[in-house]
């Protein structure tokens, strides 16, 4: 035990910082009732903004850091209240969504303003060490981040829980309507939460920063270090998220120990998401999200989704002949026709390289189909398709031969992988929903990444591995129309099944799962067998779609699968229209559009970064996506909505630190 | 719809006071469906006016527009004299407009006493919500500590109307409080209310039950598709024929 | 047979014995008998937090309790979770409405009847489907709604459609938990037909309904048995004349004022 204690003392130290970063989330959670994923980049930004001010144009600490938390975090407040205010009464998905947007956002401009590398911050405490027990050194900065952090955990949870402020906060994310009726001004509480949320991300910033270093990724990554300390702090209260960090911390100092084997090397890394995992699934009932029970009151009638009285206008608008006969419109199917029938000639006009960007948006569009089914049509949004492509990518290198002879069997042994993946994947939605299954997701693909892609014997090591284009039957197809077309036509027999699907019993059968799964249940849906059945066959086809991925890209890496995919994925077809394959097939012509954009020149992708904002903000008025916006609509928005670039272009162009690409980097 | 108009105004005229409310013609809209067509009504000081109809009717609508939960297209609505339709809904709370919403109107994560102690926060009284509560509905003051989202129904609507008395409003608006509650509970409530409404409150009460309603109105305004159809006292409301066709009483 | 001794004019088709449910420190149902029998509408009215919602989430398989055995025609259907017990006949609908919002008020009805028959998924039995779904729609006359999304609709014809769901899964046992609430009077009246024609026409008996409400004139209208339940506890049961001049129920219930 005695030789464990320096690891303990040093757990402690890492623990009391995730504690700082846990706290920041369950405040913001509680005060505000958004997940807020960007919280990382807030302190990111801030801690950056004070490097700015005390470091680089050298003024003094006693002005800049009230300066960041007296005007920088407000605004950042304000601008969170204004954001997040579109989005109240909007379905659960879409204001999680829009952090993760914010997210990208941050980095982005921050690497817009200070470049690609990295700066050292100065700690505000002193850095000179002490001795503690006799051999171990102690550096006062670390001792004064445990008393600060667990000073602000006592003042929050007093704040929280003794004070009428954080009564208010909580009365207004449960019900903001009636906090109005009442005489609460939600609106300023609602500000005021999101301004103390946010001066609290800047201690965390300027706290972390000079141990964790200062970086577009770091903080942000130790934030999702945070997320299962915090998920305990949801559920038993913000002490507990503290301890719970503490543990974790405790936990990996301790493994650390015998980490010099790489599995437990990759088991150390991986520690906080197989917690996060766990956790949500053990505690599975007893997450409830804040502030979804009771629906908003005023715009209750205005909003379809809504199952609350409304006007009899809207039956008398309908009093039409009895029984009429109504006719399944066919314009979806010959739409679909027409586009990929000239999708199919593309190649007569283009066949150059340009051609590869049609080749690698079909396959985007191709793996963006399995997420409009999961999230659009059943409703459980996922944050690990990607690892499920990567999955694919990595069974065509190894199993398809140097030529691409066994091309089918490595997609059939990628896809028979991917089945009970897909299943394990599935178990935590029968216990959860909404945020916390996005959560277990999230988990998912980020162990997928440290345990199984990091592996050198699936990654290939440093020398990587390559895919070979398919051959198939004797049919070589190398070249690059010929790749094209194949991947055409494997996306076309997928949309039309799905379509076909979609408009059946199986297609209501999601949408019922969707819609109340309650109601499901006991009119005789044995919810267990369809989440898990769809969960399997979206995970397989995501496979497929891997499978072609990687042989397009032919030579792949872990880092081309991580997590940050799965979210650039999910923005994608959020944005586009996650209830229909038309988005799926905008998801793709966006990419596709992305790289060509990349291709020409790479500077005005950062710029073009900047206006998801905005698409975001239009998000709010169509929460369907953009694709639902009728057309004179769209032809408004057209002006305003930009394509998203593809961040890992981003930030590979600006700073090649090949060594910086753990697990989670890249955020 | 005339005929009260002109008495509250005769009234108003001969105490120099303006009515605790009035609509004049008040249009509401959803989007692109209309709720209310050019409502008017006058609520006079301290009686208790009661607003029936069929479903579909605009009555919540009505009192979401005077609440503020949303914004007439077309109309004035005055609290006591003063022009309120633009203004937000805290601000129309703080003049003393306090709104009973259909549906329970609680915060179901804070626990009763917190939901109590909202009053005090908004509104700054100085009474103590846990005495009072507990006296006008004794099942409230044994479950304090509880999570308000835990409660029964019918407690859940103790729980609004309770605290909805201890900001002493100076115009009560209660939306359909019977619904989904037994009958002795429904007794409770209208007492409480009664006893209100002797002490000088002016309420405006939306109801499904339709006898209760009569019972404790002063006049009574019967509304259809968005507009006002009947207006009267109680007994000529009754008798009237628009209002068995609605009321199937 | 209900405790006043007057007999109950057809067997039990839903059976309830000795249920109790407790929640943490709460005694939410104590040894609870509910009898619901074939071709009859029962009532099933008590104060707030009486436990009717939980007794109904027993008797559909959401809650699994302490003690007690529930059976349907005779046949023991403990543990069998809910979609099970929604495939062998019994139907519900919700206090609050559960709808599939964003689907039309037909597909509402289609998924319903799809969700209870084996095979459905994969497109067996399709015209059997439409006669059903036609047949419901007819009763409840949804036809003028038939495509607008059910989330679009006020309260009063949402009562309805999960009615009319509810009807298309052939439900030997019918739950109705406050079916009229936020309904108006001609509403209700429509729904009191609604519910007299489907019991009425049937001659197996079947559906047999049981209904939890507040609404004690639709309750004395239409039920031939009401059993009442306080604090966990069942208090009476009988026809409606009896519970009416009973005293606890007056009491606990329905308080001193006449009822309609």
């Amino acid at each position: 035990m005695s030789t464990l204690w320096p690891f303990i003392v040093i757990g402690v130290f890492t623990g009391s910082i995730y504690g700082l970063a846990a706290m920041g989330v369950v405040l913001t959670y509680k005060t505000t009732g958004i997940f807020n994923f960007a919280y990382g980049a807030v302190a990111m930004f801030s801690a950056f903004t004070y490097w700015q001010l005390h470091d680089s144009w050298h003024v003094t600490a006693w002005v800049a850091l009230p300066v960041l938390l007296l005007v920088v975090a407000p605004l950042f407040g304000i601008a969170f209240e204004g954001l997040f205010r579109f989005f109240s009464g909007a379905s659960a998905e879409i204001p999680m969504v829009a952090t993760l947007a914010v997210l990208s956002v941050l980095q982005v401009t921050a690497v817009l303003i200070w470049g690609g590398q990295a700066r050292q911050l100065q700690s505000i405490f002193p850095r000179s060490t002490f001795l503690l027990g006799g051999n171990l050194h102690v550096g006062w900065d670390q001792l004064a981040t445990l008393l600060v952090s667990l000073a602000m955990g006592g003042a929050l949870w007093f704040l929280l829980r003794h004070t009428r402020f954080g009564t208010a906060t909580r009365a207004v994310v449960d019900n903001g309507d009636l906090a109005g009726i009442i005489g609460v001004n939600a609106g300023s509480i609602r500000r005021g939460a999101w301004i103390v949320s946010s001066m609290f991300g800047v201690l965390v910033g300027i706290l972390l920063s000079p141990t964790q270093g200062l970086d577009v990724n770091q903080l942000v990554l130790v934030v999702l270090y945070a997320f299962a300390p915090a998920v305990l702090g949801f559920v038993f209260g913000m002490p507990w998220a503290f301890a719970g960090a503490l543990g974790l911390g405790i936990l990996q100092s301790v493994l650390s120990r015998w980490s010099s084997s790489g599995t437990v090397a990759d088991l150390e890394a991986c520690i906080p998401y197989l917690a996060l995992f766990v956790l949500l699934v053990v505690l599975g009932n007893r997450l409830k999200e804040a502030g979804v029970a009771v629906r908003p009151m005023a715009a209750a009638a205005s909003d379809p989704s809504s199952s609350r009285a409304s006007p009899s206008a809207v039956s008398s608008a309908f009093s039409g002949p009895q029984r009429a006969v109504r006719r399944r419109s066919q314009r979806p199917l010959t739409i679909g026709t027409t586009l990929f029938v000239l999708a199919l000639l593309v190649p007569v006009v283009l066949s150059g390289p340009k051609l590869d960007d049609f080749t690698v948006a079909v396959t985007w569009a191709m793996i963006a189909l399995t997420l409009v089914v999961l999230m659009g049509w059943a409703g459980q949004i996922s944050l690990a398709q990607f690892s499920f492509v990567g999955v694919g990518a990595f069974c065509v290198g190894h199993f398809a031969g140097a030529h691409g002879h066994h091309f089918l069997l490595a997609t059939l042994i990628g896809m028979a992988i991917s089945v009970p993946l897909g299943l394990l994947l599935g178990l935590p939605s029968l216990r959860l929903s909404g945020l916390y299954f996005m959560l277990a997701t999230l988990a998912f693909a980020l162990i997928m990444d440290t345990l199984v892609f990091n592996r050198p014997d699936v990654s290939g090591g440093l020398t990587g591995i390559t895919d070979a284009r398919p051959n198939i039957f004797g049919l070589s197809f190398t070249g690059r129309v010929g790749f094209y077309e194949l991947v055409l036509v494997v996306f076309g027999v997928l949309a039309l099944a799905a379509y076909v699907v979609n408009r059946g019993p199986v297609g209501r059968r999601l949408n019922i799962l969707r819609d109340s799964p309650l109601a499901a249940s006991t009119l005789g849906v044995n919810l267990t067998v369809t989440k898990l059945v769809t969960f399997a066959i979206c995970a397989a086809v995501a496979s497929l779609g891997g499978s072609l991925y990687g042989s397009y890209l032919q030579a792949i890496n872990p880092q081309g699968f991580s997590w940050n995919w799965s979210l650039e994925l999910l923005l994608l077809v959020v944005l586009g229209a996650r209830t229909m394959i038309t988005g799926a097939v905008l998801a793709g012509a966006v990419v596709g559009i992305q790289h060509l954009v990349a291709s020409t020149d790479p500077n005005i992708v950062n710029y073009i970064a900047l206006t998801v904002a905005i698409g975001v903000i239009g998000l709010a008025r169509q929460p369907e996506g953009t694709v639902a916006i009728s057309v004179a609509e769209a032809r408004r928005c057209m002006s305003v909505l930009r394509p998203r670039p593809r961040r890992q272009l981003v930030l590979e162009t600006l700073f090649a630190t090949p060594e910086r690409m753990e697990v989670g980097s890249g955020r | 719809m005339s005929d009260l108009h002109d008495i509250t105004m005769q009234g108003s005229a001969a105490t120099l006071a303006p009515p605790v409310l009035e609509l004049d013609d008040v249009w509401v809209s959803y989007g692109s469906m209309r709720a209310l067509s050019g409502i008017s009504l006058v609520v006079p000081e301290g009686s208790v006016v009661a607003l029936l109809g069929p479903n579909g009717a605009g009555k919540s609508t009505t009192l979401r527009a005077i609440s503020g939960l949303v914004r007439p297209e077309a109309g004035r609505v005055l609290v006591s004299g003063i022009r309120v339709e633009r203004r937000p809904t805290h601000a129309i709370a703080r003049l003393g407009v306090v709104h009973v919403p259909e549906g329970r109107g609680i915060f179901p994560s804070l626990t009763v006493l917190e939901n109590l102690e909202m009053v005090r926060y908004a509104l700054g009284e100085e009474i103590d919500p846990v005495a009072e509560a507990a006296r006008i509905f004794p099942p409230l003051g044994t479950r304090l500590k509880q999570l308000a989202g835990t409660l029964s129904g019918g407690e859940q609507q103790m729980l609004s109307l309770a605290r909805a008395l201890l900001s002493d409003p100076r115009l009560l608006m209660v939306d359909e409080i019977s619904m989904g509650l037994a009958p002795i509970v429904v007794g409770q409530l209208f007492d409480a209310l009664r006893e209100r409404a002797e002490s000088g409150t002016s309420i405006l009460l939306v109801e499904q039950y339709v006898d209760a309603a009569l019972q404790l109105a002063d006049y009574v305004y019967v509304m259809d598709k968005g507009r006002v159809v009947d207006v009267g006292e109680p007994e000529d409301v009754r008798e009237g024929a628009l209002v068995s066709a609605y009321l199937g009483s | 047979m209900d405790a006043d001794g007057v007999g109950v004019a057809n067997p039990p088709l839903l059976n309830a014995a000795g249920i109790s449910v407790r929640f943490g420190g709460l005694q939410a149902l104590d040894v609870v008998d509910l009898e619901v029998p074939a071709g009859q509408i029962t009532g099933l009215i008590g104060p707030n937090g009486a436990g009717k919602t939980t007794l109904f989430n027993v008797l559909t398989g959401l809650i699994t309790p302490r003690a007690g055995h529930v059976s349907l025609d005779g046949r023991d259907i403990n543990g069998w979770p809910p979609h099970r017990r929604g495939r062998a006949g019994i139907a519900r609908t919700f206090q609050r409405l559960e709808l599939f919002v964003r689907m039309s008020v037909e597909d509402n009805l289609v998924a319903a009847w799809e969700a209870c028959h084996p095979g459905a998924v994969l497109g067996r039995g399709r015209s059997e489907r439409r006669r059903r779904v036609a047949e419901v729609m007819d009763l409840l006359d949804l036809w003028r709604i038939a495509d607008v999304p059910a989330g679009a609709l006020p309260t009063g014809q949402g009562r309805m459609i999960e009615l009319g769901r509810a009807l298309c899964t052939d439900p030997r046992v019918l739950l109705l938990d406050e079916p009229s609430s936020g309904l108006d009077a001609s509403e209700t009246a429509r729904l009191c037909e609604v519910l007299r024609a489907v019991v009425g026409r049937s001659s197996s008996g079947e559906p047999a309904v049981l209904l939890v409400e507040h609404d004690m004139a639709l309750v004395m209208d239409v039920c031939e048995c009401i059993t009442v339940l306080d604090f966990g506890r069942r208090i009476a049961c009988g026809s409606p004349a009896q519970i009416r001049s009973d005293s606890a129920v007056r009491s606990a219930y329905l308080g001193e004022t006449e009822v309609a």
